[in-house]
């Protein structure tokens, strides 16, 4: 844990994915700090230094939000404290070719 | 105000080095002014490698990058080296109109021989150096300097501190007069429309919008997928998802300021404030349109390390991976892990890599001028004859 006392940082209070700031073990309760404070969330899985951690529960197919914007859709539902990466969230830009 | 010590030069310009640019126009004599660069001290060669054969936009941004090199306010002479008087001829009528000390020496005025030519050339080269070298630095304002903002082998320490913090040195840059340039178009996509925002007329945010619209649309019918290509696996592997979330983080090293204009390859700002040009993504190829755009220094942020720098730039690494910081300590120019940790706030950060760019101005070498990591690479986009 940092001195900020954080395990993860979300940079804007609508964000769905918090950056976590060091390598998380799958069980672990994550102090993440947000733009509006502090929320928990418990890690379902292993989760590398600057990879991102879900808050929320996401349907397949809805946008993710992150820095207050959409950095792709989900492609599966994914749950609080699950990794969110290439294998669940896909880029909604120039990808039509290969669709 | 923080002020810096610089070279004041004829054409208002001020010069944060005092180097030889060796320029070879053309690839023919490349490896001879390498040659000749390397027997010189403070000689910095740049070889474009294309000359005889180019059209259309090419040739325009070939010789307007060739001249920006050239004329650039951190070189205090000029060697031209090429094969053919002519076109020496050319660039060196801009460069004395531009009261830039220069000497032009052809393989046609050494009748082909490259021994006389790396000879003659040495001999004007040590000529114009002892020259320049009578130069002195004396103080300058922050508003002569205009930075290039980059970002390379990204992770999501950058987009979270290190290219925030890039955003506010930026700002505090544009606020004291100064001009800053963001490149990287691809790495606007998802993060346009926040740029285009903050265009200081209508038609400027058209044209970012339009720029965007032109890069992805050339990923489409390459059969590019922007997920397999960028983010990079690299970035991948560090975390980074998609070229939407690579953006949002690329795109603060811009910070909040007003957009002046759109600049295109290598086009030099026509005022102060805050540019974007549109260019490649690619470091070598966008430090180089930074740089003959007239930027005296780049900004260079990095997740997992990055060694390349601009060869007449000095270009200040920072990262804000704990990691990095500690693996490459000796590569980065300014460590940032105190803004990933939480120790160090972020208006303490941006005050203390500001107070890096005015000491790197004023003479402190970079890691990267140290280590000889420098290069220029002008871009090329279409067939040649």
């Amino acid at each position: 844990m940092g001195p900020r006392g954080f395990d993860a940082i979300a940079l804007a209070e609508a964000d769905h994915v918090a950056t976590v700031l060091r390598d998380i073990a799958a069980g672990e309760v994550l102090v993440v700090g947000c733009a509006d404070g502090e929320v928990w969330v418990t890690a379902t899985e292993d989760i590398p230094l600057g990879h991102k951690v879900a808050l929320t529960a996401i349907d397949a197919g809805d946008p993710i939000l992150k820095y207050g914007s959409a950095i792709g859709s989900a492609t599966e539902a994914i749950a609080p404290g699950a990794h969110v990466h290439v294998h669940n969230l896909r880029s909604d830009r120039a990808r039509r070719r290969t669709d | 105000m923080v002020e810096f010590l610089g070279y004041h030069r004829p054409d208002g310009r001020v010069g944060i080095r005092n180097r030889l640019l060796v320029l070879s126009i053309g690839g023919l004599t490349g490896p001879a002014s390498r040659r000749i660069a390397s027997s010189l001290r403070d000689a910095a060669c740049v070889v474009l490698p294309y000359e005889a054969g180019l059209l259309g936009e090419d040739k325009e941004i070939h010789d307007r990058a060739a001249l920006g090199l050239a004329e650039h306010p951190n070189t205090g002479a000029v060697l031209l080296i090429g094969d053919n008087p002519k076109v020496l001829e050319r660039f060196s009528a801009e460069l004395a109109l531009a009261r830039k000390a220069h000497d032009a020496i052809s393989m046609d005025d050494c009748g082909n021989d490259v021994f006389t030519l790396v000879s003659k050339a040495t001999q004007s080269g040590a000529r114009l150096i002892r020259e320049m070298s009578r130069l002195r630095r004396s103080p300058a304002p922050l508003s002569t300097l205009t930075i290039g903002l980059e970002c390379g082998r990204s992770d999501p320490s950058s987009g979270l501190v290190a290219n925030p913090l890039l955003g506010r040195v930026a700002d505090g840059l544009v606020a004291a007069g100064g001009t800053a340039i963001l490149g990287e178009t691809v790495e606007w996509l998802g993060a346009e429309h926040l740029l285009a925002k903050r265009a200081r007329t209508p038609e400027l945010a058209a044209g970012i919008l339009a720029a965007v619209k032109r890069r992805e649309e050339a990923a489409i019918a390459a059969g590019v997928d922007l997920l397999g290509v960028n983010p990079t696996p690299t970035n991948i592997a560090s975390g980074l998802s998609t070229i939407e979330e690579k953006s949002l983080g690329s795109t603060a090293k811009s910070g909040r300021s007003r957009i002046e204009g759109l600049l295109g390859y290598a086009e030099a700002p026509v005022g102060p404030g805050l540019w974007v040009m549109d260019a490649p993504a690619f470091a070598p190829e966008s430090l180089t349109g930074f740089v003959a755009a007239g930027a005296q220094m780049v900004l260079f942020t990095t997740g997992v390390g990055n060694s390349y720098v601009s060869a007449l730039s000095p270009t200040v690494k920072v990262s804000a991976n704990p990691e990095t910081c500690a693996r490459l300590d000796g590569q980065l120019d300014f460590v940032a892990h105190t803004g990933f940790d939480g120790s160090e706030a972020p208006e303490a950060l941006a005050e203390r890599l500001l107070a890096t760019v005015a000491d790197v101005a004023s003479g402190t070498l970079t890691w990267g001028e140290l280590l000889g990591e420098g290069d220029e690479v002008v871009s090329r986009f279409g067939a040649a004859l």
